[in-house]
């Protein structure tokens, strides 16, 4: 299984490696299927790096234009998702930190401001109702940007450690313990969630 | 246990907040943005280039059309004016040397022309020496007739006045003299040598 899995894991990368050549060629192509490939899973991870605020369209399509413009000096190594993860990580910082220096910082204003709302597509297995919803979400924002990074990447985005510290930049030990400490932090703002 | 129960409240917002609509990234719209942002890297330097350009341009050509300003009016004018000063005080200062090299030129003369009048007549020096030997011919010839009864000699010696300064008064006071020995000598001897001695006599004279 687990060789199956990473024949497939360099199957994509050779995959990659081969659009961004074609890329760096001048095929035109290549970066709309780099786009049609990755662009859902980027955009899941703006929504959850910013707080589901639900429309991360803007934020996808700048990300995407600074893989555009970044992807002739990618040097593969890494694989192109990790790559591509990495902009958005950075793109959403810039732009949270933005969006706070206009909010003046003030969660309950942040909370409205980022647009929430409540959940419109209630498709899951276990239904989440507004309130529980909101608090999730309010328990999430609040943590500061190196706890709820790793929080994302590790529960929603579900990557190793090994790929999380690469795209973090931090060391696994560093990771660990971040998400240690984010864990601790998560489990007191939810406690009555957690018990029922 | 607690780490499975945070993930599961975790994904199950994530669910309860993803949209209906997948997200559309517009590709031409990144093409635009791109070509834009590789348009503004590319010209903006050159643009900046150019108008700091035409900026140094205008303020060169402003500068060097700017006319004088009432300040520079006044101060070229006073400029001017100092310049005309310093050409009078030359002037006057070459003038007053001048003047003090003709005064001092003036003392100089009057110094030399003193000295030159505190120097005696060599002429007249000469002729004060020439007095003084025909005098003390006639004194020693004199002498020798009146006290020495020298006649001879005092007549050799009258002679020799008479000889070398005829012009001389004391030339004429020897030529006396040789007059009254002439007297003298014919009271004495009427008849002796009356004869020769007017001979002699005329002789001399």
């Amino acid at each position: 299984m687990a060789e199956k899995i990473d024949a497939e894991k360099h199957a994509s990368n050779r995959r990659d490696e081969l659009l961004v050549e074609q890329f760096r060629r001048g095929d035109k192509s290549a970066f709309e299927r780099i786009v049609e490939q990755y662009s859902a899973d980027v955009a899941a991870l703006a929504n959850r790096l910013l707080g589901w605020p639900g429309d991360v369209e803007d934020v996808t399509q700048d990300i995407f234009l600074a893989v555009f413009l970044g992807l002739k000096k990618f040097r593969c190594d890494c694989s192109l998702k990790s790559w591509l993860f990495t902009i958005t990580i950075n793109k959403c910082r810039s732009y949270r930190q933005k969006w706070k220096l206009r909010q003046l910082q003030d969660i309950p204003i942040l909370l409205n401001g980022m647009g929430m709302r409540l959940p419109h597509t209630n498709t899951g297995v276990s239904p989440m109702n507004a309130e529980e919803f909101n608090r999730v979400r309010l328990a999430v924002a609040v943590l500061p940007t190196k706890y709820r990074e790793p929080v994302v990447l590790r529960y929603l985005q579900e990557l190793g450690t090994d790929e999380i510290s690469r795209i973090l930049g931090v060391s696994k030990n560093t990771l660990n313990v971040r998400l240690s400490r984010a864990k601790k932090r998560l489990k007191e703002d939810l406690a009555e969630l957690i018990e029922q | 246990m607690t780490e499975d129960k945070i993930k599961n409240l975790l994904q199950q917002a994530d669910k309860a907040a993803r949209g209906a609509n997948p997200v559309r990234v517009d590709i031409s719209v990144i093409h635009r943005r791109a070509s834009r942002k590789y348009m503004i890297n590319l010209v903006a330097p050159l643009a900046t280039a150019a108008v700091l350009m035409v900026a140094l341009g205008v303020l060169t050509v402003m500068f060097r059309t700017a006319e004088p300003k009432p300040e520079q009016g006044k101060i070229t004018m006073l400029e001017n004016r100092i310049k005309q000063l310093q050409v009078r005080t030359n002037a006057s200062l070459s003038l007053i040397q001048e003047v003090l090299e003709e005064e001092r030129r003036r003392s100089r003369l009057n110094e030399l022309e003193a000295q030159l009048a505190s120097i005696p007549d060599p002429i007249e020096e000469m002729q004060k020496q020439v007095d003084k030997t025909a005098f003390i011919l006639v004194y020693q010839a004199d002498r020798l007739y009146r006290e020495l009864n020298q006649t001879d000699l005092a007549i050799e010696n009258y002679k020799r006045v008479i000889e070398l300064f005829p012009a001389n008064r004391w030339a004429q006071v020897a030529r006396q003299r040789l007059s009254e020995i002439e007297n003298e000598k014919s009271n004495k001897t009427n008849s002796k040598g009356d004869t020769q001695w007017k001979t002699q006599n005329a002789s001399w004279s």
